[in-house]
Order: C-alpha cells, then sequence, then structure tokens
C-alpha cells in the first residue's frame, strides 16, 4: 500500500458514488421496510404511524431550537476561549469543564426537577435549555479548534492591512475557519437529533414517548419500538445527507 | 511506578473484580433457583401498595400480602423492583413468573395476561392543588391532566373529553409537576392518591383529592401471570392462597395494617 501525503481537502472522500454506498443501502432500506410493515400489518403498524406526528413534529421542534441555540453558545465560548481577556477565558473554559463533565441526562433531570422547585419552567423550555447549554459546550470546543486552525499569518496580515480585532475574527478568521468546523458540527446536529429521545423522560411528549404510551396502551412493544428505530434512522439518514452536501458546497475543489 | 506497573495493576484490578462477581452470580442464582420460589416483579413507586423503604426493600400492602399468601399456599414471594414502562412486555417475555404492581383488572389486560381473583377494589381519584376550584369533570376541560403511562389514572384521564392527558414514567413525578403547578391535575389510584395528598407533608398542604372519576364498572386490582401452563398452576396457587387468608381475617390484619386512620 503506498500513501499519498497530500494538502488535506486533496483526500478523496471515501464514498462511493452509484447506488451500492452504505447510505443509500440503509436509507432505501429503511423507507422499504417502513412501507413494508406498514402494508403488510396496518394493524398495529398504520396506527403506530397515525400516533406518532404530534411527537415527531415535538422532536423536530426540540432539535431545532436546541441547535440554533447550541450554535450561538458555541459561538461565544469558542471566541471567549481562543479570547485574550483572562476572565472571559476563564469562564467559557470552566463552562466547558463542567457541562462536559455531567451527563445530558442528569442535566435534564438537573434543571426540571432540581431547578422546577424554585424556577418554574414550561417542559419544553427545560428541554431546549438543558440540550443548548450541553451542546452549546461540545460546539465551544469544535469552534475553537477551528478558529485555532486557522494560519497566524491570517491574523498578522489582516492587521497589517488595518483590520481591527474584531474585524479580523469575523470577516478573516471565521469565515475560513467555517469549513473545519462545519463537518464536526453537523455530527453534532445529528447526535443532537437523538439525544432528543432523552427528553422524554421529562414527559415532553416527544416521538419516542408517544410510542412509549402506544405500546404500554397494546403491548405491541415490539412492533412500536422497531418502528420508532427505522423513523429514527430515516431523519438522522436525510440530515446526515443535508450536512455532506454542504461540506461539498464548501470544500475547495 | 512505571506506566506499566500501573496497567499491570489495572488489569488485575478488573480481572478479580470480574471473577468475583462471576463467582457471587452463582452463588445468586443457586439461591433463587428452589422449587417452591415465584418470582415477583413490582414497580415500588405506587405507596402504598408497593414502594421502597430507606434499606431499599420492597414493602407495602402487596408485598405483606404475598408474604401470608406464599405461607398460606406453600411458596416463597421472591420480588424484584422492576420499572413500570414495560413490566409486562417482561412478563410476557418469561423474565419473571407474575406481576404484583397493582395491576387492574381490564379486559385488554385479560386477551394478553391470566389474573388472579382481585384482591383489592380500587376507584380513580384526581388529585389538585387547593383552592384551584375544581370539583367535577367538567371543571378539569382545557386542563391538563398528569397520570403515570400505562396505567389506568392515564386511561381514564385520556377518556375525558377536552382534556389534555400527559404521561410520566412514574407517579411521584406527576405529583411533583402539580405540586410545582407545571399540570392542573394528577389522576391515579386512590390509595396512591390518598397517600400523596393527605399523608405527605410536604404535599399535603398543597394539594387535595377534588374528587373520585365516576366509572361505569368496579375496578379491581389482580396480581398478573402470563398465559402458559406455569401461569396456569401459579395463578391456582396464588387463588387457594389469597382465598385462605380472606377467610382466617389474615386478610383484613393487612387491610388494617396500611390503611387503617394514624
Amino acid at each position: 500500500m503506498q500513501f499519498e501525503i497530500t494538502e488535506g481537502s486533496a483526500i478523496k472522500h471515501p464514498r462511493y458514488s452509484g447506488l451500492l454506498n452504505a447510505w443509500t443501502l440503509s436509507f432505501v432500506g429503511a423507507l422499504a421496510a417502513i412501507l413494508y410493515l406498514v402494508y403488510s400489518r396496518p394493524d398495529p403498524y398504520w396506527r403506530i404511524l397515525k400516533f406518532l406526528p404530534d411527537g415527531i413534529l415535538v422532536t423536530f421542534q426540540v432539535t431545532t431550537a436546541s441547535i440554533f441555540f447550541a450554535l450561538l453558545l458555541g459561538l461565544l465560548t469558542g471566541l471567549g476561549r481562543v479570547s485574550g481577556n483572562r476572565i472571559v477565558n476563564v469562564v467559557a473554559s470552566t463552562y466547558v469543564e463542567v457541562v462536559r463533565g455531567i451527563p445530558l441526562l442528569v442535566q435534564l433531570f438537573y434543571v426540571y426537577y432540581a431547578l422546577g422547585r424554585y424556577l418554574q419552567v414550561p417542559d419544553m423550555v427545560a428541554a431546549v435549555l438543558a440540550m443548548s447549554v450541553c451542546y452549546g459546550a461540545y460546539m465551544g470546543e469544535i469552534f475553537r479548534a477551528g478558529i485555532q486552525s486557522i494560519d497566524k499569518g491570517q491574523t498578522e496580515a489582516a492587521r497589517s492591512l488595518g483590520f481591527s480585532k474584531r474585524q479580523t475574527m469575523f470577516l478573516v478568521i471565521l469565515p475560513q475557519a467555517w469549513r473545519t468546523i462545519l463537518p464536526p458540527v453537523g455530527n453534532e446536529f445529528i447526535m443532537l437529533l437523538k439525544d432528543t429521545s432523552l427528553v422524554s423522560i421529562l414527559a415532553v411528549t416527544d416521538m419516542l414517548r408517544r410510542g412509549r404510551e402506544f405500546a404500554s396502551e397494546t403491548f405491541y412493544y415490539f412492533e412500536t419500538y422497531t418502528l420508532i428505530a427505522l423513523i429514527y434512522l430515516v431523519i438522522t439518514l436525510l440530515l446526515s445527507r443535508g450536512v455532506a452536501h454542504m461540506e461539498r458546497r464548501l470544500s475547495y475543489d | 511506578m512505571s506506566k506499566r506497573t500501573i496497567l499491570i495493576l489495572l488489569v488485575a484490578i478488573v480481572a478479580i473484580a470480574g471473577i468475583y462477581y462471576f463467582v457471587n452470580m452463582d452463588k445468586k442464582a443457586e439461591e433463587v433457583a428452589t422449587t417452591q420460589d415465584i418470582v415477583i416483579a413490582s414497580d415500588a413507586t405506587w405507596p402504598p401498595m408497593e414502594m421502597l423503604d430507606s434499606n431499599k426493600q420492597v414493602v407495602g400492602f402487596a408485598p405483606d400480602l404475598l408474604q401470608a399468601i406464599g405461607k398460606a399456599a406453600g411458596f416463597n414471594p421472591v420480588i424484584k423492583n422492576v420499572a413500570w414502562d414495560g413490566i409486562f412486555a417482561g412478563l410476557i417475555a418469561g423474565k419473571y413468573d407474575m406481576v404484583s404492581s397493582s395491576v387492574s383488572i381490564t379486559d385488554e389486560r385479560k386477551e394478553t395476561m391470566l389474573f388472579s381473583e382481585p384482591y383489592f377494589e380500587v376507584k380513580q381519584a384526581v388529585i389538585v392543588q387547593k383552592g384551584s376550584g375544581i370539583k367535577s369533570a367538567a371543571d378539569l376541560t382545557g386542563k391538563t391532566v398528569g397520570a403515570q403511562i400505562g396505567t389506568t389514572g392515564y386511561f381514564a384521564a385520556k377518556a375525558l373529553k377536552g382534556v389534555t392527558a400527559k404521561t410520566y414514567d412514574e407517579v411521584g413525578l406527576a405529583i411533583e409537576d402539580l405540586y410545582s403547578g407545571r399540570i392542573n391535575a394528577v389522576s391515579c389510584d386512590d390509595p396512591v392518591a390518598a397517600n400523596y395528598a393527605l399523608l405527605q407533608p410536604e404535599y399535603s398542604d398543597k394539594l387535595e383529592i377534588a374528587f373520585i372519576l365516576p366509572s361505569e364498572e368496579k375496578e379491581y386490582y389482580g396480581f398478573a401471570f402470563p398465559k402458559n401452563k406455569k401461569g396456569e398452576e401459579n395463578v391456582a396457587l396464588v387463588n387457594k392462597g389469597l382465598a385462605k387468608i380472606k377467610a382466617d381475617g389474615t386478610y383484613d390484619a393487612i387491610v388494617k395494617k396500611w390503611f387503617s386512620a394514624k
């Protein structure tokens, strides 16, 4: 085996084109499985499918809201981590250390039940808050790495051309860092979507809780969870496709 | 200590822990595998019917009853604490021999399980915050009612017109949300409602039982068994014991112990 060492973006993506790649197989397979199940045994599968839509909507709502706030928090944290200001730096770093050391499930319980004694937040707000705070810390690390991956020469050049510190960051560094940042952030989106299933613990009626309600009433445990797994798979595959598309749009070649 | 020594030590510790665990597992298995044991699943979050005491033992009305039934019918009840969501799936899959978890006998459940004779009559009570003005089912229109997932309390709440029913994994979490004002009411079995709304000091000054949901037919708790030969044998055994203790006054003594005014 000969390995050719090249610049980062020139390395070919290990993707097989054509119909026989993993993504297409999984996606078509999952869709076909759902259709087959619903067609072959409408009772219970069609009944389960009819029971889920509002739960799927809640899953989407929690996901999009959390992604938005997590990105915002992540950007702030990332900037804080590379900031020259001691205090800002320590605050951002402490936030990352603390949040990354506590399981998401515990954070969800904490926001909802522990703080709930003093601070009444609706269940959806609690869910979005906990998810954003948790993922904001992870995204902050990705932003920091992305910013630090840009060559120091860029900053020096921009500063000597008379850009202010802020202009340098937002007009020169971040637009370039975005390429490095996007793929791992895209993966975080997908992780976040999957982790929204944890919010069903807070009695948020997302897709998983709707499924559990159905199963506990009808005893169709196998059928319900099979369908739910397939639906999650379809959604995350679509999302990963979107992320891959954005990566290609941004790549140099 | 070099890195290598630390690594070897770590591996040794993990190995010893693993061996110890396996040896004990065998011991445990031997303890359980006597012929007269019936392994019972119980979701111990339903005071005073079944709950965990501070020593993590399952205690309550039903465990006492089972001990008495076991003595009368000649078997040894082994109670396992199992989460409610999925408790019937585990029964059908054969993970334990029976479920004693304040299971109401319903026609839907009879399709998939066998039931013993009823051992307790229950009603569905609605708990509200004091001063909420909710006095009847009609007052619940447009309100949110919490209940434990897969319970008759949830089915009853779902059947009410214009009511949003919200499910929780445990009834205690629903009560906590009612206490903090996130929902307007909780519907659950009346002995449980009485326990939370009247006996728990932190809840009783803020919560009250508003009314009992009217229902067409009486609701009873029964012990649930899988639909197979072993299940049928166990049903007969438990029914025999239950009839015995109802006849000799033991049953009444246990009721008195758990439900007389304190």
